[in-house]
């Protein structure tokens, strides 16, 4: 929860937010009415994918900023890709 | 001493048997706790012949997710009928991001000192859940040049193994720079904020949450991108 309220006290501010959410938490972003949400189909504690996955953490941050470009009100996206056990990396 | 299934299930949260990828058993019912555990040993069986780990790792993702879903019937605290939406004043190719994320990283020598102490850790902050859900949250500023061994993670509610090894799995300021230098991004702010958020929430809506957006406008950011863990 903490990070919705920041969310929502940072738009209070004028500021937009875009927030990375992992699957066991899409609820969260939802029932806080979070302005820019990406849920990534990861477990809790690697929000942006496996240690070493260079690639799934480029895509996942891509998707959460160009909603800064395109969502014109509350948006949230869910990414389809699986987790993939990373290089440990 | 005999063990019931409900005093094992919930020994993983916190407990005899704590581990935080799988303190989610504790909001399971004992009868989806178990079934968890059949499917775990099936998928376990079958990888014995085709040798892949994925589909034990999806399950216990998705077991995870049944695990944190509402459950109908359970009061929700924090439900908003609406919610602020501030529109961007220019594109993502001439703004300035800054990142923020409750993933407890922090710079060595620039402890957050939780509860004044130096060099808490993890374990410690592991033990004192407790405490940190009802104390105010520290932020700690880290530039982003900071060099991974110079980076430390701490955080008493998620298993930092991730974190630590390679801290773009919830701080990615590596992606980030790398996006700056492309022209996806006008400017990455010098520096990248972190907390631990396993905090008190009242504080952060009434105090530090404000506190936290002030910093943030008037350090000129234009976008903020967010990571919790």
């Amino acid at each position: 929860m903490s990070v919705g309220h920041v969310a929502r006290a940072i738009e209070s501010a004028g500021i937009p937010t875009s927030s990375i959410y992992t699957y066991a938490f899409r609820h969260v972003p939802d029932e806080m009415k979070l302005a820019r949400v990406v849920v990534t189909r990861h477990p809790m504690g690697r929000p942006l994918g496996a240690p070493g996955d260079h690639a799934r953490h480029r895509r996942v941050t891509m998707a959460a900023l160009e909603l800064f470009d395109t969502a014109e009100a509350q948006t949230m996206v869910e990414l389809p890709e699986p987790y993939r056990p990373g290089s440990g990396a | 001493m005999s063990e019931t299934f409900e005093e094992f299930r919930l020994s993983f949260s916190y407990g005899n048997r704590s581990d935080l990828n799988f303190k989610f058993l504790k909001s399971l019912p004992d009868d989806e706790a178990a079934e968890f555990f059949r499917q775990l040993l099936d998928e376990l069986g079958d990888a014995y012949d085709h040798g892949s780990l994925d589909p034990l790792i999806q399950l216990a993702i998705d077991w995870q997710a049944r695990a944190y879903a509402p459950r109908e019937g359970m009061p929700r605290q924090w439900v908003y009928e609406d919610g602020p939406f501030a529109e961007p004043v220019k594109p993502l190719s001439e703004s300035r991001v800054a990142l923020f994320t409750s993933s407890g990283h922090y710079v060595a020598g620039d402890d957050p000192r939780p509860f004044g102490i130096e060099e808490m850790t993890q374990q410690e902050a592991e033990d004192r859940i407790g405490e940190f859900l009802k104390a105010a949250p520290v932020l700690s500023r880290i530039p982003i040049d900071t060099v991974h061994e110079d980076l430390r993670v701490r955080h008493g509610g998620y298993d930092i193994t991730a974190a630590a090894t390679d801290p773009g799995v919830s701080f990615p300021v590596t992606v980030l720079r790398e996006l700056e230098a492309e022209g996806v991004i006008g400017k990455l702010h010098a520096d990248a904020f972190s907390f631990a958020g396993a905090t008190a929430q009242q504080r952060i809506i009434n105090q530090t949450g404000p506190e936290w957006a002030r910093l943030l406008a008037t350090e000129e950011v234009d976008l903020a991108l967010l990571v919790p863990v």
